[in-house]
């Protein structure tokens, strides 16, 4: 077990290191002085200069050949922004907000709890109706439920998130008052996000369990379980569900990062203060310390959900086994 | 070619159905009919947009802001007799909408309004499909918050998603397919390195790859193309890669080889067309992702910029005066809704009709 997880872990250290390089990669390729862009647009020559500094902004992006040739150090090769960056990330230190001037891990600080309570309450939406719709339309396929469903997971998927989110504050909370327009605190406040932000992801989550119950249930265990006069619900439950369940775990794993990405377009919507709203804020406002923090977290945190996604699969199939 | 149909027909492969006939059978199947019908409907509005459109889309009136759909319009003509009839109607700082119930206008299909220019001044002329006839304007979806005509900026604004999804499929093949081929059939060092470029890539998940593209290269049209069509690119690379390598080392393949065609001939005369059903697929449900992509980067501020009619725009505009005009921002939204549907309808009757297992 411990042996697979490193194997795992280790194979996912190339992809984090590469959002690594594409998010030092995001002020570089941008238009504009890097410099200018990190320390903001209002900084002072001063800061400018310092910000050149500890960030090695006068030094190649990768490979320094030129101190190398002059040093004959082979480590002088590594002289560079990029290396800088890294140390910089090593020490959690990502920069400071050009607007807040705080530090840029403090501010996701602020911002990730609120990312994390939306994707998960989003995440419980989606099982919640994603996998009895799924359940159901399998069980009795070609039937109006069934359609009903198929139907119902087609529009949940061609839906834009964000304009799902506006309808739901314009009727529940502008016409009938039931919910908070905006804002985050209570249990309440979380409803309308969490369910238009998973209402894609139910659907997602409902077709694949359609399609993995609808093969499981034509395999020949199930006929003998239903042959030796069991009950239904036994059988659905006991032999089928159980079996088709690997592939549901996949895509709601998957569906996790794209409830992370979508959170950026909820939270605009509902004002959530989450990574999200910060990223999309931070752009507009040309702030670049915190776009790179955002990106990175949400990349990493995506990276992390698959490692565990695979983890679980052991725990629900014992077929899967970990060496 | 003549060779590799023979060879195929030797080994494996069922028979195909004609063209035709599979197009028809897909078409009886209501969905997929539904979808076809749908997207062709898009593809007609955004080629006579101006001709469709009552009115330009940008031209703005003060006096008739926030106008609710349909305000001022009645079945009944001044005679009691049948058909639209559009009273004036303005909205007035302090005492809201007035209306002067007492001069009726028809509405007429075929009528002369504002002159426009289309295809880059290449048609010009000021007939519309139908409009008031009269000294009168008339919204069927409403005004917008500078008395723009709402219906007339959807109508106009269809080409754009169309548009930006077309483009951003097209750089999605263009690149996507042949890294995909070549990764697949070479295998080795060189599929290791691009595979694990694309773990790095789709590690950014859903629209973040997009906006960081867009924080990247600035905001605007061109780069929500550029933007969503790279997002797209290893997804075709994936899907190419994995057909190619299932079919590879299939005999026609080795009779390819056998008879002295060299790799990427092989590769692209033999292989590839063969992998293409997928990517066909594919480009259908892309379509509807890019679609999605482009309207939530207009949503955010990252996409289009005023004046421009994009869907995604009108509905952030519409967001601000949800309360008071909730039609704004809840027809584009209805708009993008119904292209996408349109697209993940094909493109799933395209799938069920290419998988032979779902017979």
């Amino acid at each position: 077990m411990f042996t697979y997880f490193f194997r795992r872990l280790l194979a996912a250290l190339p992809a984090i290191f590469g959002v690594i390089v594409i998010v030092f990669l995001i002020v570089r390729l941008a238009p504009g002085d890097p410099a200018l862009m990190l320390a903001g647009e209002l900084a002072t020559p001063e800061i400018l200069q310092l910000t050149r500094e500890r960030l090695g902004l006068d030094k190649p992006w990768f490979i320094n050949t030129e101190a190398f040739l002059e040093q004959g150090n082979p480590l002088a090769l590594f002289d560079t922004q990029f290396t800088a960056f890294i140390v910089n990330l090593a020490q959690g230190d990502l920069g400071a907000s050009t607007r807040t001037r705080s530090p840029v891990l403090t501010e996701l600080g602020n911002f990730y709890p609120a990312t994390l309570e939306l994707a998960l309450g989003a995440m419980i939406v989606a099982l919640l109706i994603g996998i009895p719709a799924g359940l159901i339309a399998a069980v009795k396929p070609n039937t109006i439920v069934d359609y009903f469903v198929t139907l119902g997971a087609l529009i949940g998927v061609s839906m834009p998130v964000f304009w799902f989110g506006l309808l739901a504050i314009l009727f529940f909370s502008v016409q009938l008052g039931w919910f908070p327009v905006a804002g985050r605190g209570t249990l309440a406040h979380l409803v309308l996000p969490a369910i238009s932000l998973g209402a894609g992801s139910a659907a997602i989550i409902a077709r694949m369990t359609r399609s993995a119950m609808l093969e499981v249930l034509s395999q020949d265990y199930v006929r003998t379980a239903r042959a030796k006069g069991l009950a239904q619900r036994l059988v659905i439950n006991k032999h089928a569900f159980r079996n088709a369940l690997i592939p549901v775990v996949t895509i709601t794993g998957l569906q996790f990062g794209t409830l992370m990405a979508g959170a950026v377009l909820t939270e605009t919507v509902f004002t959530w203060p989450g990574i999200g709203s910060l990223l999309v804020t931070s752009i507009l406002a040309r702030d670049y310390p915190v776009v790179q923090g955002a990106v990175l977290l949400i990349a990493i945190s995506f990276i992390v959900i698959n490692l565990l996604v695979d983890m679980i699969y052991g725990a629900i199939d014992p077929r899967i086994r970990y060496d | 070619m003549a060779l590799s149909t023979r060879a195929s027909a030797m080994t494996d492969i069922a028979p195909r159905p004609a063209p035709r006939r599979w197009l028809r059978q897909l078409l009886r199947r209501p969905l997929a009919a539904t979808g076809f019908a749908i997207i062709g409907l898009f593809l007609l509005i955004v080629a006579l947009a101006p001709f469709l459109a009552p009115y330009s889309p940008t031209r703005e009136n003060l006096r008739t802001r926030y106008l609710p759909p349909g305000e001022g319009v009645s079945w009944r003509g001044p005679d009691g007799q049948f058909g639209l009839w559009v009273s004036p109607v303005t909205r007035h700082p302090t005492q809201g909408i007035t209306l002067d119930a007492g001069r009726q206008y028809p509405v007429r299909l075929l009528v002369r309004g504002e002159s426009w220019t289309w295809l880059f001044g290449l048609l010009r002329s000021d007939l519309r499909l139908f409009g008031v006839d009269g000294p009168v304007r008339f919204h069927l979806l409403g005004t917008d918050e500078l008395g723009r005509d709402v219906l007339s900026r959807l109508i106009h604004g269809a080409w754009i998603s169309l548009f930006i999804g077309g483009i951003a499929v097209i750089i999605g093949i263009v690149v996507g397919v042949p890294v995909g081929a070549l990764s697949g059939y070479y295998g080795g060092k060189f599929d290791l390195v691009v595979q694990r470029l694309i773990d790095i890539v789709l590690a950014f998940p859903g629209i973040l790859l997009a906006i960081v593209l867009v924080a990247t290269l600035g905001t605007g049209l061109t780069n929500v193309m550029i933007a969503v069509g790279i997002a797209s690119i290893p997804i075709y690379a994936r899907l190419v890669r994995g057909s190619v390598l299932s079919l590879r080392d299939r005999e026609f393949v080795d009779a390819a080889r056998a008879l002295g065609r060299r790799d990427l001939g092989t590769l692209f005369r033999h292989v590839l067309p063969n992998a293409l059903a997928p990517v066909i697929v594919q480009s259908s449900l892309q379509m509807a992702v890019a679609i999605l992509f482009a309207a939530g980067l207009g949503f955010l501020g990252l996409g289009a910029r005023p004046p421009e009619p994009e869907w995604g725009l009108m509905l952030a505009r519409g967001r601000e005066y949800l309360a008071t005009a909730p039609h704004v921002a809840t027809f584009p939204g209805l708009a993008i809704m119904l292209v996408v549907l349109g697209f993940n309808l094909v493109g799933d009757a395209l799938r069920d009709a290419l998988d032979p297992r779902m017979k």
